[in-house]
């Protein structure tokens, strides 16, 4: 009875050890394996270096990079949608995070110009269509000139150069 | 009158003139726009950080919750830093900077950090572990950085005099020697201020 008693005591505690371990192991799981790195990229593609001139957060190699898709990783963890990790960026870091000029005026026509010359591109296209629908076939002189036995000998003096 | 003038209208040449047709038109507005954004943005890289004259002002709130204002800091040395965590420079410069803040805060000298592209808990963290006693604030969306001082990458640093001029502008970071360059200013600057 005894020996059975103690059997049971220990199983007892090394079941309550293990769920204890299993719990505190929860946020490490919920951070390490959660976010995968792919997830992490997904996010980084669409920020930029903040040292780096023009290149993406996803490919790029230095520290600051490494930092800043570990910031990734961290807030996806947390519970952010992609969307909300890429606006605490901008709202941590400027707009240059996602790659947009910071002075207002070059921004305002980066972001325009695109739309602007689309537009442009539309109008020359529906403008060449219009032009093209409304060309009728040109008719032949021939047709609106009066023919006449006059006109005729008129015109074979004047062949003739007389 | 010969009955052939019909002839005659039909060969007119066009008459000259400069006519430009809508498509031309929108071709033009198209490279005026593009032309526009390159020599903006063109302009804009030729920007460099500033090494005289007034230090532009800023407003930032510190890792410690004090807002400070530059302007408001007149009657004081500012040396202005610029830094990271994971910029290794900048670790080596801390400590530095930590011994330049406790041999001249009591002279009216401040020492003020101002973090560059780093989160705040990793901001938070290094100063905590370099022991950062002097004032260090976030720059919220790197205006005070990229649109203030042009900064191209950290440690920049830009001592500014008791008139809120800038006195000298560091590219790089302050090592043992150039801690003594720094040293020397200060004592320049203060016996200036005194004078």
């Amino acid at each position: 009875m005894k020996i059975g008693g103690f059997f049971c005591a220990s199983l007892r505690a090394l079941g309550f050890i293990i769920v204890v371990l299993m719990l505190a192991a929860i946020p490490a799981l919920a951070q390490t394996v959660d976010v995968t790195d792919d997830a992490v990229n997904a996010v980084a593609k669409r920020l930029y270096c903040p040292v780096c001139e023009n290149q993406p957060l996803d490919t790029c190699m230095t520290e600051a990079c490494a930092r800043w898709r570990e910031e990734i990783r961290l807030q996806l963890a947390e519970g952010s949608t992609p969307d909300q990790v890429v606006a605490n960026f901008v709202a941590q870091f400027g707009e240059r995070a996602v790659g947009t000029p910071l002075d207002p005026v070059l921004r305002a026509l980066a972001l325009v110009t695109p739309y602007v010359l689309a537009a442009l591109a539309l109008m020359l296209g529906v403008f060449t269509l219009i032009r093209w629908r409304g060309r009728r076939p040109v008719s032949t002189p021939a047709a609106s000139i009066p023919v006449s036995d006059d006109y005729l000998s008129q015109v074979e003096r004047d062949l003739r150069g007389k | 009158m010969t009955g052939l003038e019909f002839l005659q209208e039909a060969k007119d040449p066009p008459k000259p003139g400069f006519r430009l047709s809508l498509g031309g038109i929108m071709l033009l507005v198209g490279i005026l726009m593009v032309a526009l954004v390159v020599g903006l943005q063109l302009a804009r890289q030729n920007r460099s950080q500033p090494t005289a004259g007034l230090a532009p002002d800023f407003t930032v709130t510190t890792f410690d919750g004090q807002t400070m204002r530059l302007s408001e800091l007149r009657g004081q040395i500012v040396i202005l830093n610029f830094w990271a965590s994971w910029c290794g420079p900048c670790r080596a410069e801390a400590p530095i900077l930590e011994s330049i803040w406790q041999d001249y805060r009591e002279r009216g000298v401040i020492v003020l950090g101002v973090t560059y592209a780093d989160s705040e808990r990793d901001a938070r963290a290094f100063i905590a572990e370099m022991g950062m006693t002097y004032p260090n604030a976030p720059d919220v969306g790197t205006f005070v950085s990229r649109q203030l001082y042009h900064i191209t990458g950290v440690p920049e640093t830009f001592i500014i005099d008791q008139r809120g001029e800038i006195a000298r502008f560091l590219f790089a970071d302050i090592n043992e020697q150039r801690a003594g360059e720094v040293r020397a200013l200060l004592d320049e600057l203060l016996a200036r201020g005194a004078a």
